[in-house]
């Protein structure tokens, strides 16, 4: 359905994104996850064509949705597919709701400019979505404005109307990172359900590896600008190869069970002005060797999954 | 073990003053808590947002002045300390902050913050003062060579190490830990959990660690007391003791597993946190929990103790 | 000895990060250079001044510029040029010691109201921002009333007349900084309320507040000039560019030269000032911190 190759991204001379793959199918979740400055976050504004509005340009590779190339489709088309084909969901439910407009009218929008729906037809198809959604008494909803409303409530609200144009993709940028853990859990299970029931193909980029191993059925791990590691969620969980993502998984407690003391990785998160050269992780790898400081390294293909690491094929027989 | 702080029915309410178009309105943050903290060991304190733990961990450490409830600590009230004698105790109960980017005058070298415990406390230490800096930001995992560097400069990280080093200058028993990773990312998160770790049985400290994050809880602490709208509901002896409370099993079914063949089950919760103004009468979980009955809408419950495991529910499980 | 090494310490990286900056770009550089300059003719004016600013000469009355008035003489005879000179003297003298004292006014109230906060607070802000309410001409009859006409008054007028916004600037920084952590950390190590203020409190938030003193001498220059052309401020034969231009209206039409030189030095001083704070402010990135006030 949507499919991301090699994608690289600039501003000016600087180069936050580069060689960023991945694809998701319908019915299908993957899960973008990494540490801040990673560009998890810049990868789904890519996707969106909301690159040139931060004064970012696509330096290289394809962003294929539906079997159309969107690097180069002009402005116009892409209002149409934005909100529309495909869906976005931000972290904070504020930037997406007008708060001085009632919820109904936010919601019907949506239909109304994408499906050309008229106003009756709009407010039904929103009071539909809202209790598919677990709104309780969603004609009442629509009268109220965001701030009667709590956070994940709010949070609702805005996948309503990430939904209301009959979405194929929806991409979810933190979707659940401002809220309380309970609610983190309903919005979590209302996105599977979601998936399941309306085949949606369903980009969540989260910096949790938590909620990554309980909805995703691939990943892609990125680092400094770059995926490091992708493939099928059980394999990155079980054998990971990449060092990072080794040790990203020994960064975090197990939930409720038993944990082995907790590492942590020696070192900072670079930050775009000084992403590091050759392997982006290097100077924070218990592995790293000469060339890792010199040679960006290519992916190393193992069955559906793939790391970028020099030492790959090491890397899971002996981790660090 | 005795205990370093003893806390008894500590409430605080804030009261916003009414007005010819609003009604006086009032918030427990705290409400009635009690509990005892044994020198050496590490209590959690875990809750969402609201739950008043960030307001416990303040008037723990008198810097807000609670409504009724005591504390003691190492056996003195602290409530009838004067602002002298409280601010010569500060010296034994430090605090490390959430927002580490905020936790340091951002006109202040590395230098000047650590050595600023000993300049207020007008205590001179044994080395001369560049020594003993030195000292703190090596015992705290940070080069020495950084000592001349200014907030803005450091990461996010190290910031907090700076934070942990200020906390520790003093060498106090106490340390109250109030989110201390929760603007981290993981990787350095568990950098400062490893070390919050190392320096406890360096140091025997005694540590009150404050979270929403149960999984962390879990694994840094040897108590858990879950709140709820101000209140403990339940009082985990150890980490492992099963939830009997509603309120945290909920909690705990909602803390994923980092393992993609351990996934959980969610079982839809009707609601969310309430508004702490104005609570009404009962249980505050009621409204949200699958075990209510008539009883839990009028009667608040209790905290009872059974074999070590306090739970305030009218239906536990 | 301890709070002024302090003052000192901030006042020196202040300067040392920021007015140097400001100086960097062209226009803070053309700016900042005029205002050096104009000090320095303030100071060293009688050394600069050719004439006597106060020897008459009336039977030179009037004349146009030209050798060996460069600017001309007035009614009296007297040299425009050095009555200009030693009237950026008065005007800079006035205008700095009236901005001084209100800024160390209004830094200590307002310092004091936002740390203590409540009724203090309420009163001084209530007394403050009623001298606001009053036109700055008003104020300084006042003064004329109590204490006669003159620089004195002239002096006062000014400083009252900014106190407000000292007052309020300072208070709003306060207030500010006091919910950030690094407060709370400090309390929490056990540090008095003097070493909160004058360590933490005032150093961090007394980079706006030089940066609107330095815009308002600009602002107390043109007050100065204000209350002396009413004959209010400045008496003969002390020089100032406002009772200069008032003396010169009699001879508008005759003798233009009177009133325009020192309109011109008005004029350019003020823009030089707003320039050159500008830049201050945007060197310091300040610009959101301003509002408060």
């Amino acid at each position: 359905m949507l499919s991301v190759r090699d994608l690289g991204v600039a501003f000016g001379a600087v180069e936050p994104l580069s060689g960023v793959s991945f694809s998701v199918e319908k019915g299908e979740t993957i899960g973008i996850v990494g540490e801040s400055g990673s560009g998890k976050s810049l990868t789904a504004m890519s996707v969106m064509g909301l690159l040139p509005l931060i004064g970012g340009r696509i330096t290289g590779g394809k962003i294929v949705f539906d079997g159309q190339d969107l690097t180069d489709l002009p402005e116009r088309a892409y209002r149409k597919l934005r909100g529309g084909r495909i869906g976005l969901i931000t972290q904070n439910p504020m930037t997406s709701l007008d708060p001085l407009k009632k919820i109904g009218p936010q919601v019907d929008d949506v239909a109304r400019l994408h499906l050309g729906m008229d106003a009756t037809q709009a407010r039904a198809r929103t009071v539909e979505i809202l209790g598919t959604l677990r709104i309780p008494e969603p004609a009442l909803i629509c009268e109220r404005y965001p701030h009667q409303m709590s956070g994940g409530m709010k949070q609702r609200i805005v996948i309503a109307m990430a939904l209301a144009a009959d979405p194929d993709v929806l991409i979810a940028d933190e979707p659940t990172t401002a809220l309380d853990v309970t609610v983190q859990a309903q919005i979590i299970r209302l996105l599977d359900d979601l998936v399941k029931q309306r085949n949606l193909a369903l980009v969540l980029i989260t910096h949790d590896m938590s909620v990554v191993a309980q909805t995703c059925d691939n990943v892609v791990v990125m680092y400094a600008g770059r995926a490091v590691e992708y493939g099928p969620v059980e394999t990155i969980f079980d054998r990971p190869r990449h060092p990072y993502t080794q040790a990203l998984i020994a960064c975090i407690p197990r939930g409720l069970e038993e944990t082995a003391r907790l590492t942590g990785i020696e070192g900072t998160v670079p930050t775009v002005i000084n992403y590091p050269k050759g392997c982006p992780f290097h100077p924070r790898c218990a592995r790293a060797e000469a060339i890792c400081a010199t040679d960006p390294p290519d992916f190393s293909v193992e069955g559906d999954s793939a790391a970028a690491c020099h030492f790959a094929e090491v890397a899971h027989a002996q981790p660090a | 073990m005795p205990n370093l702080l003893e806390i008894r029915d500590l409430t605080k309410r804030f009261t916003s003053a009414g007005g010819p178009f609003r009604k006086a309105r009032s918030m427990h943050a705290v409400n009635g808590v009690s509990f005892d903290l044994p020198e050496g060991r590490v209590i959690g304190v875990v809750g969402e947002s609201g739950c008043g733990k960030s307001t416990l961990a303040r008037l723990i450490l008198r810097l807000i002045e609670p409504t009724s409830g005591t504390v003691a600590f190492d056996g003195d009230d602290l409530l009838a300390k004067s602002p002298s004698q409280m601010r010569k105790l500060r010296a034994r109960m430090q605090m490390v902050f959430q927002d580490p980017y905020s936790a340091i005058d951002p006109r202040y070298t590395l230098t000047r913050a650590v050595a600023e415990p000993f300049e207020v406390q007008g205590v001179k230490p044994a080395r001369p003062m560049a020594e003993e800096v030195a000292e703190l930001l090596e015992m705290v995992g940070l080069n020495p060579g950084l000592a001349s560097s200014y907030p803005h400069q450091i990461s996010g990280g190290q910031k907090q190490r700076v934070g942990i080093a200020r906390a520790l200058a003093l060498r106090p028993s106490l340390l109250v830990l109030d989110e201390p990773t929760a603007s981290l990312d993981v990787s350095v998160q568990a950098q400062i959990i490893g070390l919050l770790e190392d320096l406890r049985s360096e140091l025997g400290l005694t540590y009150l660690f404050i979270s929403h994050d149960l999984s962390l809880v879990k694994y840094f602490c040897d108590e858990i007391l879950v709140m709820y709208l101000g209140r403990v509901v339940e009082a985990l002896p150890d980490t492992n003791a099963p939830a009997r409370h509603p309120y945290t099993k909920t909690l705990m079914e909602s803390t994923f597993e980092p393992d993609p063949k351990k996934r959980r089950l969610i079982a839809p919760l009707e609601g969310e946190v309430p508004s702490p103004f104005d609570l009404p009468p009962g249980c505050a979980f009621a409204d949200r929990c699958p075990r209510a009955s008539a009883l839990c809408r009028t009667d608040t419950p209790v905290l009872s103790t059974d074999s070590g495991h306090a739970v305030a529910c009218h239906h536990p499980i | 000895m301890k709070a002024s090494s302090m003052t000192a310490r901030t006042l020196d990286t202040f300067a040392r990060m920021s007015i140097g900056r400001a100086f960097a770009s062209g226009i803070g550089m053309v700016a900042g250079g005029f205002l050096i300059l104009l000090v320095l003719v303030a100071i060293f004016a009688p050394w600069i001044a050719p004439f006597d600013y106060a020897a008459q000469n009336l039977m030179n009355a009037n004349a146009p510029p030209g050798w060996p008035h460069l600017l001309g003489t007035d009614e009296f005879g007297r040299d425009v040029l050095s009555r200009v000179i030693f009237g950026a003297r008065t005007s800079l003298s006035v205008s700095a010691t009236a901005i001084a004292i209100s800024m160390a006014a209004g830094m200590t109230l307002g310092a004091a109201a936002g740390y203590f906060g409540g009724f203090f607070e309420r009163a001084v802000m209530t007394v403050v921002d009623l001298t606001w309410s009053f036109p700055d001409i008003l104020i300084a009859l006042i003064f004329v009333a109590i204490i006669g006409p003159g620089l004195t008054s002239t002096t006062f007028a000014i400083a009252i007349a900014y106190l407000a916004q000292f007052t309020r600037l300072t208070r709003a920084q306060i207030v500010r900084l006091k919910r950030e952590t690094f407060i709370e950390a400090t309390v929490n190590l056990g540090a008095n309320p003097s070493h909160i203020l004058l360590r933490h409190l005032m150093p961090n938030a007394i980079a706006p507040v030089i940066v609107v003193g330095m815009l308002a001498i600009g602002d107390g220059i043109v007050l100065e000039a204000t209350l002396g052309f009413f004959g209010l401020g400045a008496q003969p034969p002390t020089p100032s560019w406002g009772a200069m231009m008032s003396s010169g209206t009699a001879q508008l039409f005759l003798s233009p030269w009177v009133i325009i030189f020192p309109g011109v030095a008005v004029a350019v001083t003020v823009i030089a000032v707003n320039l050159f704070g500008d830049e201050l402010i945007r060197a310091l990135d300040i610009r959101d911190r301003l509002r408060g006030a």
